[in-house]
């Protein structure tokens, strides 16, 4: 009976709901910290310095905020879409992942950086990183902090062993496009079986990074049903590579990581934060490893952005703090601290920054990324990126189950498509 | 039982004499009591019933977690209904539930029987066969990860020892299923034996006794006496673990999420995809909240019709005859 009654008064309350959420969309919202002087920052362990952090809270260079710097755990994108969607405790401050095209839908949520000057800085970063804050109708949101230019790291002894050339000039000759890079991937494999590749999921998302065109064009229309698309192309690549035997069908972390100290892989194509990655789960190969220009173009995997949510109380200051962190004095230090690639080429010319200490044996691992980061091609991220997941799902099935590459690319066009009508992209 | 408690209390008999004003003064003198229980309604009102009821109006909507809220009707559903992926979380959910469930309850069982037992170091084991259940999800399933590394493995090296050939245990669909099956095996089975032994403890020794003066052997006594007399907690760990077989996440998620950095959700072919992990990956990942409210609706649907089905079992147990049972052990 009780349960009843329970349930009427719930249906009630849930037709009163729709007034309160629609509120959610109007309204500008409140920050966290109710101190007019405090501005504060979101952002996740290890996407901006610890050191810079503390001089900002005694005062942002250039201004007369302090900043307060509060770390996210796991799921930042949920927790600071949660906050938008109630309009209530949004940061004054935010960095934002790779996926910054996610918020392009709710660009109004964050102020536009150019009404405050952000493009008298345009010239001291690399145009491609720059460009990527910007969203399709022209606002400029999210001001570049760390990249990830892309390399091909190989081990050297391995090579050597089975013939191949072995210092990084020779590899990156012998592998000036993806055809070379599996010839040479497959003698490796034949002569010594070590695998050049994880899997194929590798090949095709660094195809992908190193495009200058992807899943979308400007306008979210999709580019991928055209056989002569960068996504097909990636594709029937990435098919190569399992035909030729040249990746290793490795889809998880832990079996990746035991497959580069084993000596079973000896390779990876990887933005430059894997540097560290690497000198971290492989330091016994300390010595062994170098990198070569990978096929094509370098790419880009991964970077950060810092934008201002349109709560902020002082958008000037904000923008005052993302320029004096990326200034090239201080991505040095960012390097040098947690290994953030810079976004400003300058930041080379210090000579402030630590090398790899002989991980990569003789070879300057910072001045092949620095020129590495001149050539990654400028693109456009589109927000329904994140649906298109079923490329990569289904070219694991054609590696793992050998199911017929064909149908795998239709059953991933398909679901893909279907997801599209679903959110009325298509 | 519950129904009957009130007329019987003295408080009751005691203000029966003048209707209304002493029902009222009766609630005033009664508010420390309110007061104490108020914190527990709020609370529920605010974090329990408003999410639920907002989760249903989110179910026939469509919303990216940011932009303005808009409402679809049954449109969430009906996508729900015609989606294969959906189906195959239902499917791989059922499938790791029945493969895990069945041996865990068999093993458990015995375990249980096993400990019951005089044997040395009882106290010992009981611990020692617990301490899964207190572990973290999380960190077994990484260790889980490396021991049934495809390549890596020790599971595939002692395979290989032994000549046999090894099993892609986490890129296969039955190897995946198989690895979380037995994940969800190994930090199970030790609760569940713990409640099959606090039950066979209950067991009045005479029967034992009485099985042993006519002559039964120890399969016979196992089968007649100590799987009857458990019957009640057996339904029990059934119903507990079809909940927990439905709400199957940390395990696939620390697998086969995308913690794993390679945006594999639910493992090669999904085959690891459960429907919480899916309704999940909806919602947080590809910000469906509509969607993912649909199917966290759809899932409340198939646990209702598998709690029918197990009150329909326990209910038809009962009409059995058991004239050894208790009155109390009958609920």
């Amino acid at each position: 009976m009780s349960r009843r009654r329970v349930l009427q008064g719930g249906l009630a309350a849930a037709a009163g709901i729709p007034l309160t959420a629609s509120l959610a969309g109007c309204g500008s919202g409140t920050s966290i910290s109710s101190n007019p002087n405090e501005l504060v920052l979101w952002y996740w362990n290890r996407s901006i310095a610890p050191t810079l952090l503390a001089t900002a809270a005694k005062g942002i260079p250039g201004t007369d905020r302090k900043l307060r710097a509060d770390v996210l755990g796991g799921a930042f994108d949920t927790k600071l879409r949660t906050s938008f969607a109630a309009q209530a405790y949004i940061p004054d401050l935010t960095a934002v992942n790779s996926n910054a095209a996610l918020y392009f839908p709710s660009e109004d949520q964050f102020f536009n950086l150019d009404d405050y000057g952000a493009q008298d800085y345009k010239d001291d970063y690399y145009d491609w990183k720059w460009n990527l804050g910007r969203t399709p109708s022209g606002r400029f949101l999210f001001f570049p902090m760390d990249t990830g230019p892309t390399g091909f790291f190989y081990r050297a002894d391995l090579f050597a062993a089975a013939g191949l050339p072995s210092e990084p000039a020779d590899v990156s000759a012998a592998v000036r496009t993806w055809e070379e890079w599996i010839a040479l991937g497959a003698k490796l494999r034949e002569t010594s079986d070590v695998a050049l590749a994880t899997n194929a999921v590798m090949v095709f998302n660094q195809y992908v990074n190193a495009s200058p065109q992807r899943y979308f064009d400007s306008d979210d229309k999709p580019l991928f049903h055209s056989s002569d698309s960068a996504i097909k192309k990636a594709w029937d690549t990435a098919v190569a590579a399992i035909a030729a035997k040249v990746t290793r069908n490795l889809q998880l972390d832990t079996e990746q990581n035991a497959a580069w100290n084993s000596g079973k892989l000896g390779a990876n194509i990887e933005g430059a934060w894997w540097m560290k990655v690497l000198t971290d789960t492989a330091p016994q190969t300390s010595g062994k490893w170098r990198i070569a220009q990978q096929p094509g173009d370098p790419g880009n995997s991964g970077g950060s952005f810092l934008a201002v949510p349109k709560s902020c109380k002082d958008p000037a200051a904000a923008l005052d703090f993302a320029r004096w962190l990326t200034t090239p004095e201080n991505q040095a230090q960012s390097y040098n601290e947690i290994q953030l690639f810079p976004s400003a080429p300058a930041a080379f010319d210090l000579g402030t920054m630590a090398d790899a200490g002989g991980f990569y044996g003789d070879q300057d691992p910072l001045e092949f990324f620095s020129t590495a980061a001149q050539k990654v091609p400028t693109t456009f991220i589109s927000t329904y990126e994140n649906l298109t997941t079923s490329f990569t799902d289904q070219l694991r099935v054609v590696e793992s189950a050998g199911k017929n590459p064909d149908d795998a690319w239709g059953d991933a066009v398909a679901a893909i498509d279907k997801l599209l009508k679903k959110r009325g992209v298509l | 039982m519950a129904v009957t408690l009130p007329t019987g209390t003295s408080t009751g008999s005691r203000n029966r004499p003048d209707g209304v004003t002493v029902a009222r003064r009766g609630l005033r003198s009664w508010w420390p009591q309110y007061l104490a229980i108020t914190p527990f309604y709020v609370i529920f009102l605010v974090f329990g019933l408003l999410p639920i009821l907002f989760s249903i109006y989110l179910s026939f909507t469509d919303w990216d977690g940011i932009s303005q809220i808009k409402f679809v009707g049954l449109q969430q559903y009906n996508y729900l209904i015609h989606d294969t992926r959906f189906w195959n979380a239902v499917g791989n959910t059922l499938i790791i539930w029945v493969i895990s469930t069945v041996p865990m309850l068999f093993i458990a069982l015995v375990m249980a029987f096993l400990l019951h037992q005089n044997i040395r170091l009882k106290g010992f084991y009981r611990v020692a066969f617990f301490v899964p259940n207190v572990t973290s999800m999380v960190a077994m399933a990484i260790v889980f990860g490396s021991v049934f590394s495809d390549s890596f493995g020790i599971v595939n090296s002692a395979l290989t020892a032994l000549g046999l050939p090894t099993v892609a245990w986490l890129s296969t669909g039955w190897g995946i299923k198989v690895t979380l099956a037995m994940l969800v095996i190994w930090r199970w089975t030790g609760y569940n034996a713990i409640l099959y032994l606090a039950a066979l403890q209950a067991v009045p020794s005479d029967l034992y006794d009485a099985a042993k003066v006519d002559g039964a052997g120890f399969w016979r006594t196992f089968f007649s006496v100590t799987i009857p007399m458990l019957r009640p907690v057996i339904l029990f760990t059934v119903i507990t673990s079809t909940i927990g077989g439905l709400g199957l996440f940390t395990e696939p998620q620390i697998l086969f999420g995308a913690a794993n950095g390679n945006g594999t959700v639910g493992g090669v072919n999904e085959a690891g995809m459960t429907i919480v992990l899916y309704q999940y990956n909806q919602a947080f990942s590809q910000l469906d909240f509509g969607y993912g409210s649909a199917i966290a609706w759809a899932l409340f649907i198939l646990a209702a019709v598998f709690a029918i089905i197990n009150w329909r079992l326990l209910r038809d147990r009962d009409t059995i005859p058991a004239p050894k049972r208790t009155r109390k052990a009958g609920r």
